[in-house]
C-alpha cells in the first residue's frame, strides 16, 4: 500500500470525476425539464442507447463528431416525440410507457448496430479542448479546463437551465404546467404543448448524454453501453430536488466517489473492491437521507392532464 | 360473437401446439440416425457473437468445426445476449425440445440451469464453462487461464518501461480470478520489482467504466495493461488512444481491433474442445467429463502481434517462449492463488 496521494493523483481523480459526471448531468438536466412539466420519463436509458448508437454511427461515417452530436440530438428529439405522443396525447400511464421506451431503445440500438456496423469498430471521437490561459492555472486548469466540448456544455447548461426555468416566461409556464395544470390551462397556456416541448428537449439531452459515452469517452460502441447510467440520472433528479444546482451536486458527488474508489483500488490500498464499487451509491443514498428540508416535487408529476377534471 | 372467436382461437392454439409437438417427436425419433449424418449444435451466449472476447472466441471455434467437418455435417444455431440464466434457460429448453444434439451454454452462470434442464433431456449433450461440476449428459469445460496469464504477466513485466502493469478486471470471480492470478505471478517472475495494479469495475459489460479504469491505471503509472471479459475492449481502446502504452488480450487475439496496441494474446482453441465433445458423443459418451483447456493439449495458445515484434525485448520473448515450453511439457505448473 502507498499512502501518498500526490497532487497528480488528486488531479486525475477530480478530472476523471468531472468527465464521468457529464452524461449524468446532461441526462438529469433533461429529465428535470420533463418532470417539472409534470411528466416522468423512465425511458432515459433507452434514449441514451439510441443517442449513443446514432452519434457513433454518424461520426463513423462522416468522420465528424460534431455531426454525431447533431444526430444524437435529433434521435433524442424523435424518441421524446414518441414518448410525448404516448403519454401526453394518448395519456398512457407514464411509468409503463417509459419502461416501454427504454426496452424499445435497447432493442433497436442493438439491432441497428448488428445490421449496420457489427463487431468492434472504433472512431475518432471528440478531442480535448484546452481553454487558453484558464488551462494553465495550477491544479484547477487540468481539472476543469482540459476537457472535451460536451463537458463544458454540460457544465454551462447548469446555470442556463436555472435561468430558463426561473427567469423566462417559458420556464414559468413549465413550472405552472407541472404544478397546477388546470390553472395554467385557464390562463391560456397549452399544457400539452409545454409537455411536448419539455419531453422533446429532455430527450434531446438524453440522446446527447448517450453520444457523450460513444464519441466523448469510449470512442466505440458496444451493446448496452449505457450500463444503467440513464436510471441513475433519473435518481439524480430526485436527489437534486428538481433543481439544476442540486443535480450538479448529485452528479459530481456520485462521479467523484466513483473516481475516488477506482483510484483507491488502483493504488492497492487495502480495501475490499466489493465495497469500493458500491461507494458512489452508498454516498449518494446517505447524502439523500441526511439532507433535510421539505421534500418538494412538481405537484402534477405523473398525472396526465384532462381538461375539465381535477388532475 | 366474442365467445365464438375466443373458442376458435383456443382451438387454433391447441392445434398449433399439437402440431409443434408432432414435429418435435419426429425430430426426436430421427435423432439417432441423424446423429451420424449431421451434428446439430446450439450455442447460448451471455453477450454478443462479435464481442471480441469470450463469446466471439467460441463462435469462431464453431465456425472452424463447420469448416473442417463440412458445413453440411454440422449445423450451428446461436442465441446471444442471454446473460440472465433464467432467459437462457428458456432458450436452452427450446433447443433441447427442437432436438439439437449438443447445447453449449457458454458461461459459468448457466451451471445450475443446465443441471435442472439436462435431467429432462437424457439423450441430449449439454456443455458449459468455465466450470468443473458435470452430470451424466453435461460436460464442463475449464480453460486454465492462469497459464496464458502467467506468460503475458512475464512479458508485461519484462517489457514495461515504467515498472507498473495494470489489470482492468470485471468482478473478482470465476475466470477473472484465474487469469489475474496467473498475470500477477508472471509479473513477479518476469521482474520482481515490477508492480501490478489491479482494479475491478464491478461489471462485465461496462466498456466506458473499463476505459475510465484503464485511464486511471495509466495515470498511476501503468504502461502495459490487460484484462478479461467483454468490457475489456473498452480498456483496450483507452490504451490505444495513448502513446507508448500497450495491451495484452485474453480469450482471443484482439489485435485486429487495435493492431498498434495489442502486443500479444492468450487465445482459446474451442475447435478442439467442440470436436472432442462431438467425438465423445459419437462414442456414446454424452457428458460427465471435466474438459480442461491448457497449453499441454493445444487448446490454449499464445499469439504475438507480428506488427509490434520490435516493441518486445529479445530477452523477454526468449524467457516467455521458454516458460511456454515448460508449461506445455508439464515441467512448470501454474496454480491459481485465491485471496
Amino acid at each position: 500500500m502507498e499512502g501518498v496521494m500526490n497532487s497528480a493523483i488528486i488531479i486525475s481523480i477530480l478530472a476523471t470525476g468531472i468527465r464521468s459526471a457529464t452524461p449524468y448531468l446532461l441526462a438529469a438536466l433533461g429529465e428535470m425539464f420533463t418532470q417539472r412539466s409534470g411528466v416522468y420519463n423512465l425511458g432515459v436509458e433507452g434514449i441514451m442507447m439510441m443517442g449513443a448508437f446514432v452519434g457513433f454511427y454518424a461520426t463513423l461515417h462522416s468522420g465528424s463528431p460534431l455531426l454525431g452530436i447533431v444526430a444524437s440530438l435529433g434521435i433524442g428529439g424523435l424518441m421524446g416525440l414518441l414518448m410525448a405522443l404516448v403519454s401526453v396525447t394518448f395519456k398512457a400511464e407514464q411509468g409503463i410507457s417509459g419502461i416501454g421506451l427504454y426496452m424499445f431503445g435497447w432493442g433497436l440500438s442493438g439491432l441497428l448496430y448488428r445490421l449496420y456496423v457489427g463487431g468492434i469498430t472504433s472512431i475518432n471521437g471528440l478531442q480535448l479542448v484546452k481553454i487558453p490561459l484558464l488551462s494553465n492555472i495550477p491544479f484547477l486548469g487540468p481539472i476543469f479546463f482540459d476537457q472535451n466540448v460536451l463537458v463544458y456544455t454540460a457544465l454551462l447548461l447548469v446555470p442556463l437551465s436555472g435561468f430558463i426555468l426561473n427567469k423566462t416566461s417559458w420556464g414559468l409556464n413549465v413550472r405552472a404546467v407541472g404544478n397546477k395544470p388546470e390553472a395554467a390551462d385557464t390562463l391560456g397556456v397549452s399544457v400539452e404543448r409545454i409537455r411536448y416541448e419539455c419531453l422533446i428537449l429532455g430527450s434531446m439531452l438524453a440522446g446527447l448524454a448517450g453520444a457523450f459515452l460513444t464519441i466523448g469517452q469510449a470512442n466505440m460502441y458496444a451493446d448496452n453501453i449505457t450500463a444503467g447510467r440513464g436510471f441513475i440520472a433519473i435518481a439524480l433528479v430526485y436527489f437534486g430536488r428538481w433543481n439544476p444546482w442540486g443535480i450538479l451536486l448529485g452528479s459530481l458527488l456520485f462521479s467523484m466517489a466513483d473516481s475516488f474508489q477506482s483510484m483507491v483500488q488502483v493504488l492497492g490500498i487495502n480495501f475490499p473492491y466489493e465495497l469500493a464499487v458500491i461507494l458512489p451509491y452508498v454516498v449518494t443514498i446517505i447524502a439523500l437521507a441526511i439532507s433535510f428540508g421539505r421534500v418538494w416535487a412538481p405537484a402534477a408529476l405523473g398525472k396526465p392532464f384532462q381538461r375539465g377534471t381535477r388532475g | 360473437m366474442k365467445k365464438v372467436l375466443a373458442l376458435m382461437l383456443a382451438v387454433l392454439t391447441l392445434l398449433a401446439f399439437t402440431g409443434c409437438g408432432t414435429t418435435t417427436n419426429k425430430t426426436a425419433e430421427t435423432t439417432p440416425q441423424a446423429k451420424v449424418e449431421k451434428v446439430r449444435i446450439a450455442l447460448v451466449l451471455p453477450a454478443t457473437v462479435d464481442d471480441l472476447a469470450w463469446g466471439q472466441s467460441m463462435v469462431e471455434g464453431l465456425k472452424a468445426v463447420q469448416k473442417t467437418m463440412g458445413a453440411d455435417k454440422v449445423e450451428v444455431a446461436t442465441s446471444e445476449k442471454l446473460g440472465n440464466p433464467v432467459d437462457a434457460g428458456a432458450a436452452i429448453r427450446q433447443y433441447a425440445t427442437q432436438g439439437y444434439d449438443i447445447i453449449i451454454a457458454h458461461g459459468s452462470q448457466y451451471q445450475s440451469v443446465l443441471m435442472d434442464i439436462a435431467k429432462d433431456f437424457p439423450k441430449t449433450t449439454f456443455a458449459y464453462g468455465s466450470g468443473f461440476t458435470t452430470a451424466s449428459n453435461i460436460f464442463a469445460y475449464d480453460p486454465q487461464a492462469q497459464e496464458g496469464g502467467y506468460l503475458l504477466g512475464m512479458l508485461a513485466a519484462m517489457t514495461s518501461k515504467t515498472g507498473t502493469v495494470g489489470i482492468v478486471g470485471p468482478m473478482e470471480s470465476g475466470d477473472a480470478v484465474t487469469y489475474n492470478s496467473g498475470v500477477q505471478q508472471g509479473v513477479t517472475k518476469g521482474k520482481a520489482d515490477v508492480k501490478t495494479r489491479v482494479a475491478y469495475t464491478g461489471s462485465f459489460n461496462d466498456i466506458v467504466g473499463a476505459g475510465n479504469l484503464a485511464k486511471t491505471e495509466m495515470s498511476a503509472g501503468a504502461d502495459i495493461l490487460t484484462g478479461s471479459s467483454q468490457q475489456a475492449v473498452g480498456a483496450m481502446r483507452a490504451v490505444a488512444e495513448t502513446k507508448g502504452n500497450y495491451w495484452l488480450s485474453t480469450d482471443m487475439d484482439q489485435s485486429s481491433a487495435a493492431p498498434d496496441t495489442v502486443l500479444a494474446a492468450q487465445a482459446y482453441n474451442w475447435e478442439k474442445v467442440v470436436t472432442k465433445i462431438i467425438d465423445l458423443r459419437k462414442q456414446g459418451i454424452l457428458g460427465g467429463q471435466h474438459l480442461i483447456l491448457s497449453f499441454a493439449d493445444g487448446t490454449i495458445d499464445l499469439k504475438f502481434n507480428p506488427k509490434l515484434a520490435d516493441k518486445i525485448p529479445a530477452a523477454a520473448k526468449a524467457a516467455v517462449e521458454q516458460a511456454k515450453a515448460d508449461i506445455t511439457s508439464g515441467k512448470l505448473k501454474i496454480a491459481v492463488i485465491k485471496k
